[in-house]
């Protein structure tokens, strides 16, 4: 990377730049708003989590082999799920088969044909390319599958009456899950449209920033954001469709019936 | 007809533990007649209808509609010969006319229009004004919705027609009405129809046959004005005697 422009940030200035979390801190203990254990704690794990993720990202870059690179996006991949799984309650049936599978899908076949295809790096396993990426997309993917995986919940108990009736009437599972399935694919999306109709205007995206700041050209980081966005929508898109049409087929029987899930 | 042999259904209860729900049902339903069940809340009533639609899978027995099992048919087909009037039929959005065109949707074929005589034959049936046909459907009463899921489940032709509590949101002078259409629908189309129900009026008025269930086990039948004017059990004497609660 070029780092020509770079300022380089000392201890001195990170100091300096939590200071102003200390200041927010004591605002909050003078107004007796109560929260400021919460922010220590807080700003503390950032620094120590991010301190520990810089290490480990600088060891896998001095490595330059495959496999550490692998099992940091089997890791990235495996915590997103854990995640999705604490955040759902009422959680769909096969829920993590239904949510992994598409997770591997939509993020490794994405980040897949954005390393390959667009970014055209060398070697494939770059981490320095790979891991951010795969981390962006994986990321976005992760609230997607998320919203998807509620909402398609939420809809198929709120709609049960719905789609018993559509069943006697002859529909077949999917007929009768549609406008389910219809609501969760949008809901899963909708946080990623909104974001693209707001980026350059509302706000400046943190890649893009982040390049521009190391000293990229302000046009090449506008094309790394552009495309970037473009695989993330590719990601969200994808598995948010493919959680909503396994996991509606997860609440049926194969004789067209509702599952009693719960 | 309908032939259920021997059924039986394993539920939960409020527990989690398994609990018997229905227990060694076996009846025959014939073309041409309306069958009753009718006993108290929670007996099995709503189970065994859905068991009939294939919406839920016996734990054991057989069912079957014109001679064949109907575990071993295609459950979209069977949906299309065995048709079913929730209690509270679900009115999906648009207008009573798209509620009508709403199975042949499902099925890729082409729905009738206002104007056919499909649409102007199930009106009739089910004592629907013609105006109604461009009414948003959950705008209407709770009888006009029941009656237009009445129309709905008719309009396709089914060969069985299954009424869960079919007079539960209805006025004693629209019920009355529904009996006459019911039993109009079932001798002029040669339906066999099994209507579940609390209902003793619409059973005395309707009921070709009847069945008591109670816990799950049937515990009397007979011809239906003979089997309510004499019961021979204490349960059924009992159940009798009781204001019904979901008399129309």
């Amino acid at each position: 990377m070029d780092n020509q422009g770079l300022v380089n940030l000392g201890i001195l200035d990170l100091v300096v730049a939590y200071s102003l979390v200390l200041v927010a801190i004591g605002l909050a203990k003078l107004k007796r708003i109560g929260q400021e254990g919460q922010m220590l704690w807080a700003s503390l794990r950032m620094v120590f989590q991010l301190l520990a993720v810089g290490y480990l990202l600088h060891f896998i870059f001095a490595v330059r082999h495959p496999l550490p690179v692998l099992a940091i996006l089997l890791v990235m991949g495996g915590f997103s799920l854990q995640v999705i799984g604490a955040r759902i309650k009422r959680k769909m049936p096969r829920f993590y088969q239904v949510v992994g599978t598409a997770l591997l899908i939509g993020c490794g076949g994405v980040t897949f044909v954005f390393c390959s295809l667009v970014v055209h790096y060398s070697p494939w396993y770059d981490p320095r390319y790979l891991i951010p990426l795969a981390g962006m997309i994986i990321g976005n993917s992760m609230n997607a599958a998320s919203l998807a995986a509620e909402r398609l919940g939420a809809e198929m108990r709120e709609r049960r009456e719905e789609i018993e009736t559509a069943l006697c009437l002859g529909a077949s599972a999917r007929q009768a899950a549609k406008p389910a399935l219809r609501n969760a694919f949008r809901a899963a999306i909708m946080p990623t449209a909104n974001t693209m109709a707001a980026m350059g205007i509302v706000s400046l995206p943190g890649m893009m920033t982040g390049q521009i700041l190391s000293g990229t050209e302000p046009m090449v980081a506008v094309r790394y954001q552009v495309a970037i966005m473009c695989a993330i929508t590719g990601a969200v898109a994808i598995t948010a469709y493919l959680i909503v049409m396994q996991g509606y087929r997860s609440y049926f029987t194969k004789a067209q019936q509702l599952e009693r899930w719960e | 007809m309908v032939t259920v042999d021997d059924v039986s259904f394993l539920g939960r209860g409020a527990d989690g533990a398994s609990v018997t729900l229905l227990d060694g049902i076996s009846f025959t339903a014939k073309a041409g007649e309306i069958t009753a069940i009718i006993g108290p809340s929670g007996g099995g009533k709503s189970t065994l209808i859905r068991l009939i639609n294939r919406l839920t899978e016996p734990s054991g027995g057989r069912i079957s509609v014109g001679g064949t099992d109907i575990a071993t048919m295609d459950p979209l087909q069977m949906r299309r010969l065995v048709a079913l009037v929730p209690q509270k039929p679900f009115m999906f959005e648009g207008t009573v006319l798209d509620n009508l065109q709403m199975p042949f949707r499902y099925r890729h074929e082409v729905p009738p229009a206002a104007e056919s005589a499909a649409v102007a034959e199930v009106l009739t049936l089910a004592r629907l004004d013609r105006e109604l046909l461009q009414r948003d459907a959950r705008s209407l009463s709770l009888g006009q919705q029941q009656r237009v899921g009445v129309a709905r489940a008719l309009i396709t032709k089914p060969q069985v027609l299954l009424l869960d509590e079919p007079t539960s949101a209805l006025d004693r002078r629209t019920s009355d009405e529904l009996a006459a259409t019911l039993r109009e629908i079932c001798h002029g189309r040669n339906l066999t129809m099994i209507m579940v129900t609390h209902d003793l009026r619409l059973t005395e008025k309707v009921a070709d046959y009847c069945f008591y269930l109670e816990a799950g086990r049937i515990l009397e039948q007979g011809r239906g004005a003979e089997l309510l004017a004499h019961p021979a059990t204490t349960e059924l004497k009992m159940f009798l005697s009781e204001p019904s609660d979901g008399e129309g």
